[in-house]
């Protein structure tokens, strides 16, 4: 012990910082297959899905006429938003699946900071990865669709802003992903809660005959992204301050009470 | 130094560590006792602050372990030998946690020799042996150079080569002046590691003593002696660690010294010998009989 003393002195050496920690998780993201491999589906089927849409795409056909001109070609989204969750959920639940959580939770004991340096992580990556596939997959369906009544440019007003948008609603996503894996803790229960309660409770909340359903499941983080991936606000959806708004509730609160237990529950 | 003050660890109505008070000190190898499932593992994790006692406190370096600016310098922790995610390379598991604590890459690299996977660090852990994964844990729990080592059985798993190699490694860092904490469920092995013991069962504190007494105190040194001169033998032999018994006429057993003493005395003394046998109680023995002794007074309390 004394030849190890200066260990506790305020030496410039080996410490724990929120920075540090941040450094740490950015590379454990990067070291796993699994996130090279979710992020390429993710990014491969969003953009084939605007393609395929804008290549099939006719104008003038009935019942295309409400069709967001920039919405429909993010179509491929309704895959990749389960894969960008199931990223968010293995980030943290596949730490206590396989048990690295405890060499985690010995190298930062204080354990706050690590789950806040996975949501960092977690936001930077997602909004960075999918802003950039939004955009190349407007470019390449609108490729298709010169001449036609979905005609856009994106540098055509609000298209830019909603590209933003869906990108930032696709890392709320994420972001409620890995919340709930901290919170369940299971890989699985992780995914199971997220598709049920992000996308299956909306959908079975409006099937009953009253608006006032309709209108909370609009703020349910699914159709707030949705509603975020539209170029003209429609009753369909809530407009883009709301929904921004009902994202970040929720993801903050799934974060909070997720970091709340995180410090109370024994690893 | 590790002090334990009234652990106690309860889920519902089970109390899985029960007040249990202990210090571990620098410079020696401490063995923790106890059958499967007597508490060490929930003792070695309310330690280091992955498991919150339901009351008493346990320190590192005179503070909790999670108060420490840099916990890895302080402790290095060997768990479950599964801590690992099974797709990193062995590299980068550790690279990921020398990060948070801002340890250089060439530490890493020091590691992976020292343990001997610098072979393999490449490698997915999912296709690392058993003897390896501890090999990795090891690695992982020397990262930060720390003053103290806590490891939940090291050997379990590990080829003889393997086994001596811990026994090795763990004598020299008590020797550098660390303190090593090692949990077994084995006494031989604790035996020829350990020199301090502290042995639980049921989550109590039942020995806090040294490997030396506990062999002396444990019918490990019993020697059988058979002599027409029983009486003067006995006389001979009187000194104040000695203690001698006879079960039957004739025959004597005698603790606390061994068979070249009683033989050169009754030689010196013209004392007939017809048997001198020296008893092989092992450890082993005296430290089921230990445990089975508490496990039993347990359960007689909690019946009245």
């Amino acid at each position: 012990m004394t030849t190890l003393a200066p260990a506790t002195a305020p030496a410039p050496g080996p410490a724990l910082s929120p920075a540090r920690v941040l450094h740490s998780e950015w590379h454990k993201l990067w070291t796993v297959r699994s996130t090279w491999i979710m992020l390429a589906a993710s990014t491969v089927l969003t953009i084939a899905g605007g393609i395929a849409i804008g290549a099939s795409y006719e104008s003038g056909q009935a019942a295309d006429f409400a069709l967001d001109p920039v919405q429909f070609l993010l179509f491929g989204t309704q895959f990749s938003q389960i894969i960008l969750a199931v990223v968010g959920v293995l980030f943290i639940a596949g730490e206590y699946s396989t048990g690295m959580v405890r060499s985690t939770m010995v190298a930062v004991p204080r354990r706050v900071p690590v789950l806040w340096s996975k949501a960092g992580v977690v936001a930077g990556v997602v909004f960075t990865t999918t802003l950039t596939t939004l955009v190349v997959t407007f470019t390449s369906g609108q490729l298709f669709l010169d001449g036609t009544d979905k005609e856009l440019s994106l540098t055509d007003r609000g298209v830019l802003g909603t590209l933003l948008g869906s990108a930032a609603g696709l890392t709320a996503l994420a972001l409620v992903g890995l919340g709930l894996g901290a919170l369940l803790r299971s890989v699985p229960g992780g995914i199971t809660a997220f598709i049920g309660g992000v996308t299956v409770l909306p959908e079975v909340l409006r099937m009953f005959p009253y608006d006032v359903l309709d209108s909370v499941a609009k703020y349910f983080p699914g159709r707030a992204t949705e509603g975020l991936m539209t170029l003209h606000d429609t009753p369909d959806y809530a407009t883009t301050g709301p929904a921004l708004l009902a994202l970040t509730l929720w993801t903050v609160a799934i974060l909070g009470t997720a970091t709340v237990l995180l410090r109370r529950r024994d690893v | 130094m590790i002090a334990a003050t009234e652990l106690t660890k309860r889920y519902g109505d089970k109390t899985v560590v029960s007040d249990l008070t202990f210090t571990v000190r620098p410079g020696t190898v401490t063995g923790f006792l106890g059958p499967n499932g007597a508490g060490k593992s929930t003792t070695m994790r309310m330690i280091l602050g992955l498991d919150s006692p339901t009351h008493g406190t346990a320190t590192v370096g005179d503070r909790p372990y999670a108060a420490h600016r840099a916990p890895l310098q302080e402790v290095g922790a060997l768990l479950e030998a599964r801590s690992v995610h099974p797709g990193r390379t062995a590299y980068h598991h550790l690279r990921a946690l020398a990060l948070t604590h801002g340890i250089p890459r060439g530490r890493v690299a020091h590691v992976l020799d020292l343990t001997g996977l610098t072979d393999v660090a490449g490698r997915r852990v999912k296709g690392f042996s058993l003897g390896m994964g501890q090999r990795l844990g090891i690695a992982a729990a020397l990262l930060g150079d720390p003053a103290t080592l806590i490891l939940d059985e090291p050997v379990n798993g590990l080829d003889p080569e393997g086994v001596l190699w811990i026994r090795t490694l763990l004598k020299s860092l008590a020797a550098e002046g660390r303190t090593v904490f090692v949990s077994s469920h084995l006494m031989s092995e604790m035996a020829l590691t350990a020199e301090h013991l502290i042995i639980i069962g049921r989550g109590r504190l039942l020995a806090d003593t040294t490997v030396d007494t506990f062999v002396r105190e444990s019918g490990a040194g019993t020697v059988k002696v058979v002599t027409p001169e029983a009486g003067r033998l006995t006389q001979l032999l009187a000194a104040p660690h000695v203690d001698v018994s006879s079960s039957a006429s004739g025959t004597l057993d005698v603790r606390g010294t061994d068979a070249e003493h009683i033989g050169r005395t009754a030689a010196a003394h013209g004392i007939p010998l017809f048997e001198l046998t020296p008893h092989a109680a092992s450890l082993e023995e005296a430290f089921m009989d230990l445990t089975r002794d508490s496990l039993e007074y347990t359960a007689h309390l909690e019946q009245a």
